[in-house]
């Protein structure tokens, strides 16, 4: 289930709310762990069992290291958890991708594993695996109740998307956690926030790049193309911290405070700033259990520079089986050496204007990277954007025309201006009644104008079209 | 005061989400849309087999959708803030100020080429004169109100390319000059995508002669307002009412000829009407099939013409409002519909009549696949 879905957000969702609070507060975790299950299974009905399977495992592996004072058992419990974990994540997601890479170079025939990605795979692995190692290393108390556990991994507001939630950032409030109204009041206008985000912003910018990611690169024009991978660059960025505000605001409503995920990335100043600022709990994730474990930047500056080229290349491939995710990390990779060789230091002196441009370039050319199908096409594409056979043509003008006011909302909402405008509108007396009435209307408007767009994308007339 | 400001968010979400749930659950469920033209989805019966393929949560979804309250409404509200945006186009439709315009998709050259030789093939192998008549779309006449910059394509051009690749035994019929003077009146729907009895009967104008009659001028004809209410096909793909709706228009002659039978086989069996007229549409949504009600693969008209006169039409709809002035020129007339039939010749021999008309517009004759089955 998605949560932008009137499936989710007029059937599900009433029910599980109304089902929770009146449940008694020993019975909320297995209403929650029931709701994650159903919730999971809808997108996802058969391979639910390797999301089950992989929990029971890190469970027992905790359980036994709480147990046992044997430095070496304790550390085949944890490899074998980590086996298991990220046997897992290999099989369905890398398998397919590592023969194919296998048959290339070797001209060999293996057939490829033709199976599905579970959803949520990459996000929950990396949540379970979080709780073993943190054992391991005592960082956390164990969890003796499989149920608390399982309610920790099949968490639904955050189980397909992130935020990736750490055990130990949820640990106390998976064992005794209130809910008080304010908490529930925020919490509603941050799931309203998102799900706006993703269904007026990111779903409408995003029909642009649609089109024009499905055309001929050749006959693209200069401004189509920057059009297009604009709208994508705000597409991801709406669809995804929209997806993690209404995972946070969900979290609240339910009495959970899970970690903020993005924090206006496209204001950055530099890369180290733009990762800094998106994708928080990813990046998080990768200094705690790889960065930092590697020795981080202790160890004298080759290895420093190894340790993070190793970290992108794998947060690179964390998002997907193919090249171009690796290409991608290892693009990141080399920005952010080039900025601990000192590139820093200058675009700290540059004014911040051309800072801020200089990052959002590169951000949008690793969008390239990211989304453009094929090698090959990403060359295509690099070359309309920047030795296009026109400069401009009708289409790209109607295109402009068409998305001109999205593009300046996009622009507006990825900033921080709002939120300054409206912290220095309700610090001043007189207009904080008006701002505290405005608020909700505005929420409530925004949450009709979505349900809007959700009822209308299955809009379906069934025309005999061309008779 | 923020704390103010967080309970009416509670309250509107909660509300929000209870109430709109509520009131689809009590809300009378209709099983057909006449809007949307489709069967709406039945409440879902739970198996594991549908679990485990999906089918019950996918049915079950289509089923929150379909019945959703007030679903239209929701739709119309969004159609509206797109056009705020600065967007001109829902679903593949043109919003202008008059009319719906369809954003045509570009022409399948080798679909096109594969028709016309089956066109020449026919023709080479008949002693039945053989005619071919594209009419354009709205699109075509009133591309000037197409937003400005947006992709269109030149009807004309595609009508002269399916022309000149007729052989010299089959004559074009053009109506696109006609027709293209006459935008000022009414030859199109301004919400459906057929022409108007009015267009059609221009086109008529010009394309009788051809066939070797004199036609009958508009002053000998009544013209009967049957509906003033017409919706068509581009209102249903936007839900757009800020168009007027068309009216729907019948001609008759009084002093002459009259239709007989008209006989409508729709691949099972046969149903003799006395009239070309089906007026119980006109209580429906489709209007339009008043005109030889829908779509067939057979339908044979006869007329009280004391005359050897016949034709055999190959068509899609746009010829429905046409062949009612047809009836004052034949005996009979036999109208197939290829997308419905494989071998026409189980329903007419080509050589029993005196012309050969295939009539189309330019979108359909541009992408329709069937047409080629006329040479097998």
């Amino acid at each position: 289930m998605v949560f932008s879905s009137l499936t989710f957000l007029y059937f599900f969702l009433p029910v599980v709310l109304i089902v929770y609070m009146a449940a008694s507060k020993k019975l909320k975790n297995l209403i929650l762990l029931i709701a994650g299950l159903i919730f999971y299974a809808w997108g996802e009905p058969v391979y639910i069992w390797v999301m089950i399977a992989s929990s029971l495992v890190d469970y027992a592996a905790g359980l036994y290291m709480s147990k046992s004072d044997k430095q070496s058992s304790r550390r085949l419990a944890l490899v074998i958890s980590m086996v298991v974990d990220l046997g897992f994540l290999f099989v369905f997601k890398y398998s397919g991708f590592v023969v194919n890479v296998i048959n290339t170079c070797f001209k060999t025939s293996i057939t490829e594993p033709d199976l599905p990605l579970p959803i949520g795979i990459s996000f929950y692995t990396f949540q379970s695996m979080s709780y073993t190692i943190d054992i391991y290393l005592k960082k956390v108390k164990v969890q003796k109740n499989f149920i608390n556990y399982l309610t920790y991994v099949s968490l639904f507001p955050q189980l397909v998307a992130g935020p990736i939630v750490r055990y130990d950032e949820v640990a106390e409030e998976i064992d005794d956690r209130k809910i008080n109204a304010d908490n529930v009041g925020e919490g509603a206008g941050l799931f309203i926030k998102g799900l706006a985000k993703k269904v007026l912003l990111a779903n409408n910018i995003g029909m642009l790049w649609t089109q024009i990611k499905a055309m001929d690169y050749s006959e693209l024009s200069v401004l189509s193309a920057w059009l297009g991978i604009l709208a994508f660059t705000f597409q991801i960025y709406f669809d995804f911290s929209g997806y993690s505000d209404m995972a946070r605001g969900l979290g609240k409503i339910f009495g959970f405070n899970f970690p903020v995920n993005f924090d206006h990335p496209y204001q950055s100043k530099s890369i180290s700033e733009f990762w800094r600022r998106w994708h928080i709990t990813l990046g998080s994730w990768f200094r705690t259990y790889v960065y930092i474990p590697l020795g981080g930047n202790r160890n004298g500056k080759a290895k420093t520079y190894r340790n993070l080229a190793i970290v992108w290349l794998l947060t690179g491939f964390w998002h997907g089986a193919s090249f171009n995710f690796i290409l991608w990390g290892a693009f990141y990779g080399i920005l952010i050496i080039i900025e601990r060789l000192g590139f820093s230091k200058v675009l700290e002196k540059l004014p911040a204007a051309v800072s801020t441009a200089y990052t959002f370039f590169m951000v949008v050319l690793g969008w390239v990277l990211f989304d453009v199908d094929s090698m090959t096409d990403v060359i295509h594409y690099l070359k309309a954007m920047f030795a296009g056979n026109v400069l401009c043509d009708s289409l790209a003008l109607y295109q402009l025309g068409s998305y001109a006011v999205m593009f300046i909302l996009c622009i507006f909402a990825s900033t921080d201006c709002w939120s300054k405008i409206t912290e220095k509108i309700s610090a001043k007396k007189p207009l904080q009644g008006v701002y505290s009435i405005s608020v909700p209307v505005v929420q409530l408007l925004l949450l009709l104008l979505s349900t809007c767009y959700l009822v209308d994308a299955t809009y379906n007339p069934f025309l005999y079209f061309r008779f | 005061m923020k704390n103010i400001q967080k309970r009416i968010t509670t309250i509107i979400f909660f509300i929000t989400l209870l109430i709109l749930p509520l009131i689809t659950l009590f809300s009378k469920k209709e099983d057909f849309s006449s809007l949307e033209n489709r069967q709406l989805q039945k409440r879902p019966e739970f198996s594991l087999d549908d679990w485990f393929d999906k089918s019950f949560m996918k049915d079950f979804e289509n089923y929150v959708s379909d019945h959703f309250i007030g679903r239209p409404k929701w739709i119309e509200a969004k159609i509206g803030t797109e056009l705020a945006t600065g967007k001109h186009e829902v679903n593949g439709i043109y919003i202008t100020e008059e009319r719906l315009i369809e954003k045509i998709p570009d022409p399948e050259y080798d679909v096109m080429d594969r028709s016309v030789d089956a066109i020449n093939q026919l023709s080479a192998s008949v002693n039945t004169p053989v005619f071919v008549m594209l009419a354009p779309t709205s699109a075509g006449i009133y591309s000037e109100l197409i937003p400005k910059n947006a992709p269109q394509l030149d009807q004309h051009a595609i009508i002269e390319y399916v022309y000149s690749g007729l052989a010299s035994g089959v004559s074009s019929i053009d109506v696109y000059d006609i027709l293209n003077a006459s935008k000022e009146d009414y030859i199109y729907y301004r919400t459906d995508h057929h022409w108007t009895s009015l267009g059609a009967y221009m086109a008529y104008s010009a394309a009788i002669s051809k066939l070797g009659f004199t036609s009958i001028p508009y002053s000998k004809y009544d013209v009967e307002h049957a509906s003033g209410e017409f919706l068509g096909t581009y209102y249903s793909k936007t839900l757009y009412n800020k168009i007027d709706p068309d009216t729907i228009d019948i001609y008759s002659i009084k002093d002459g000829s009259n239709v007989t039978s008209c006989t409508v086989n729709n691949g099972l069996e046969e149903t003799v009407y006395d009239s070309i007229y089906f007026r119980d549409f006109l209580g429906t949504k489709d209007k339009y099939s008043i005109y030889l009600g829908t779509n067939q693969p057979y339908l044979n008209i006869k007329t009280n013409l004391q005359s050897d006169k016949k034709i055999l039409i190959f068509k899609d709809s746009y010829a429905n409002c046409f062949i009612p002035f047809l009836t004052q020129h034949y005996s009979e007339i036999t109208v197939l519909d290829m997308r419905y039939i494989n071998n026409f010749r189980e329903y007419a021999n080509p050589e029993d009549y005196t012309h050969i008309l295939f009539l189309y517009n330019a979108t359909t004759f541009s992408s329709d696949e069937n047409i080629r089955k006329i040479a097998y």
